[in-house]
């Protein structure tokens, strides 16, 4: 405790030379928590969006079912059993076929995927609804992406032409019925949804899936056998793998480039503590000549380094409140050009600061300048009491 | 008890590595001071005060010979029980006062209190007591550097004295200081031996110090030359 009070009286006492590392270690400490929550907004946003528009609580799959293999397509489907029915019925699961196809906007032709899914379902936050209807008119829904990329507009219709089971091309024209913004690409991205029974029917797959999507409540009442017999079970954590892996990627560049500028903060305190030992051998001398042992002499001015560190976050605390919480309110826009990454990302991030968070920050922060301040006292327990008195450079 | 030892030297030697040899800083040093001296080591530059005080202070141990200051035997004393002993027992008064700059003078003397775990109240009693000896509880809040050299030092003899220990060490108190400072800082010093039975003990070659020593030891080239006391007419 002598030592903390000791430690803070000197070290205000220096004023201007404190106040500069302090400021420069704020500043790292506030670029940490920010950096830090914008990627964990990102992850949060785009795990709940992807959640939502996609995956549900994790998928049942046809075994041959890859959804980064299109030729995987034409054999991954097979009838959806009693059992599954019975679960489609009480809305647990959804079924979902997957076909290749072309389409040809403005004369030129492009491979898409065509999905069914059923108008009703309500697992997924797809404006399915839309699909029903038509008066003879087979009804479309697809994202802004695709409607972006391929220049379509609700209202437009379009030629698509797909195989059916035996392989025999069809083609028929479609009517987009509906344009929806979604932050997940994997749903949009050169795909058309249509209703399911049409899609089983053009496709002459009745009553068949490629996959399921399933809710909480079917993780729930079948957590002994997820996957049904014949299929295969894809878990939440198993499906967000890709995008779990790009936060941590993200991650660690950013941390390369607040790592630097907490080097640069902590190099300021090493240097600091190195001039002090050597300006302030007289005061150490005098320390230990009035009965303070060699160790607790380290321990001083190793509090008073860390102690940069201690003041770093309170001002960083005064400064990076109101700020921080402003892009919390008002989120971080993402420039337009992100659409095309594929990624699942808002056009705003609001940043989450979990108290997690904010505590590893400060771990972060308190120990590494406590270490930087350490190692040049070690100096002190070498030095020579009579020596330092006289303020003899060591 | 006025005759009790509280610092006794047998026959000490201290050398100094010099390159691949070595300098002898003190030659079969003797000695004994009782409680309440009042004693100087004197003698020119390099004759080896400075170091046998901070023998005495357990700052430093000999080569040889053996050190007791207040029961304790210095050559075996650990780091820690050093730092215990001067922190109770021993004050230090130095040349360059030695001031904690960023404290103020309050500060300055209670130092030596915060590592006796006294309480606050406490603490500031001995502290404006022991300002009070030296004439400083004006400045109780002044920083050292707003501080005369005379009052810094009186703040230095404050800090020693403020733990009430049985021995100060004095080096070259006045070397620093104009006559008049030099003569009320000794007057300060002795008066506090007189009041507080403290052992005082000097290194210096200030005539004006040695006007007011009870016992002159001499010493020249790290021996004892002689070892005289005083008679006051006072």
């Amino acid at each position: 405790m002598l030592e903390i009070k000791l430690a803070f009286k000197n070290l205000l006492g220096a004023g201007l030379r404190t106040w500069l590392n302090v400021i420069v270690l704020s500043i790292a400490f506030v670029i940490i928590l920010f950096y830090n929550g914008m990627l964990d907004g990102w992850n949060e946003q785009a795990r709940r969006d992807t959640c939502e528009w996609e995956i549900g609580s994790g998928e049942i799959r046809h075994p041959l079912f890859d959804p980064y293999d299109p030729y995987c397509y034409q054999d991954a489907h097979k009838a959806i059993d009693a059992d599954l029915q019975k679960l489609i019925n009480a809305g647990e699961i959804t079924p979902i076929l997957v076909t290749q196809a072309s389409i040809y906007p403005q004369g030129r032709m492009q491979n898409i995927v065509l999905k069914g899914i059923s108008p009703d379902q309500k697992l997924l936050k797809l404006p399915s609804d839309k699909l029903n209807g038509g008066d003879g008119d087979i009804k479309a829904i697809i994202g802004h992406r695709m409607a972006n990329a391929s220049n379509l507009k609700i209202g437009d219709r379009l030629m698509v032409r797909w195989r059916d089971v035996q392989g025999a091309f069809d083609a028929k024209e479609i009517v987009i019925a509906d344009i929806f913004r979604s932050n997940v690409p994997a749903i949009d991205a050169a795909q058309i949804w249509v209703s399911i029974d049409v899609l089983q029917e053009i496709c002459v797959m009745p009553n068949e899936a490629t996959y399921f999507v399933v809710n909480d409540e079917y993780l729930k009442t079948h957590r002994e056998a997820l996957a049904p017999n014949g299929w295969k079970f894809a878990s939440k954590e198993l499906l967000l793998k890709d995008l779990n892996d790009v936060i941590k990627s993200k991650k660690a560049s950013s941390g390369i480039m607040y790592g630097l500028l907490l080097a640069i903060a902590l190099l300021a305190i090493f240097d600091t503590q190195v001039l002090s030992i050597f300006r302030r051998q007289k005061e150490i001398g005098t320390y230990i000549a009035l009965g303070m042992t060699r160790f607790k002499v380290v321990r001083i001015f190793t509090f008073e380094g860390t102690a940069h560190s201690i003041l770093a976050i309170l001002l960083g605390s005064i400064y990076g409140t109101p700020v921080l919480s402003y892009f919390v309110r008002a989120g971080i826009p993402m420039p337009s050009s992100v659409d095309q990454t594929g990624l699942a990302i808002s056009a705003s991030i609001y940043p989450v600061f979990s108290l997690g968070l904010i505590v590893s920050s400060i771990l972060l922060v308190v120990i590494s300048a406590m270490i930087v301040s350490y190692i040049p006292t070690r100096k002190i327990t070498k030095l020579n009491p009579t020596d330092a008195i006289k303020g003899k450079i060591l | 008890m006025e005759n009790e030892i509280i610092v006794k030297l047998e026959n000490l030697v201290k050398r100094f590595p010099v390159g691949k040899s070595h300098f002898t800083a003190l030659r079969n040093i003797s000695l004994e001071f009782k409680k309440g001296e009042f004693a100087g080591l004197v003698g020119p530059s390099g004759s080896g005060k400075t170091t046998l005080l901070n023998i005495i202070g357990s700052l430093d141990t000999p080569s040889e010979g053996i050190a007791t200051v207040i029961g304790k035997r210095i050559n075996d004393l650990s780091h820690k029980a050093a730092a215990h002993l001067r922190n109770y027992n021993i004050g230090f008064i130095f040349q360059t006062y030695n001031l904690l700059p960023v404290y103020n003078v309050f500060d300055n003397v209670e130092f030596a209190l915060l590592l006796q775990k006294m309480t606050a109240t406490e603490r500031k009693k001995a502290v404006m007591e022991a300002l009070e000896w030296v004439g400083l509880t004006d400045k109780a809040k002044s920083k050292p550097a707003l501080l005369s050299g005379g009052e810094c030092q009186r703040v230095a003899i404050a800090r020693a004295m403020v733990k009430r220990p049985a021995l100060v060490l004095a080096d070259e108190p006045s070397a620093n200081l104009d006559s008049v400072n030099s003569n009320h800082i000794v007057q300060t010093m002795k008066q506090l031996n007189r009041e507080l039975n403290t052992t005082f003990i000097f290194s210096t070659h200030d005539e004006k110090v040695m006007r007011y020593l009870d016992r002159v030891i001499q010493l020249v080239d790290g021996e004892v030359a002689s070892d005289e006391l005083i008679k006051h007419e006072d």
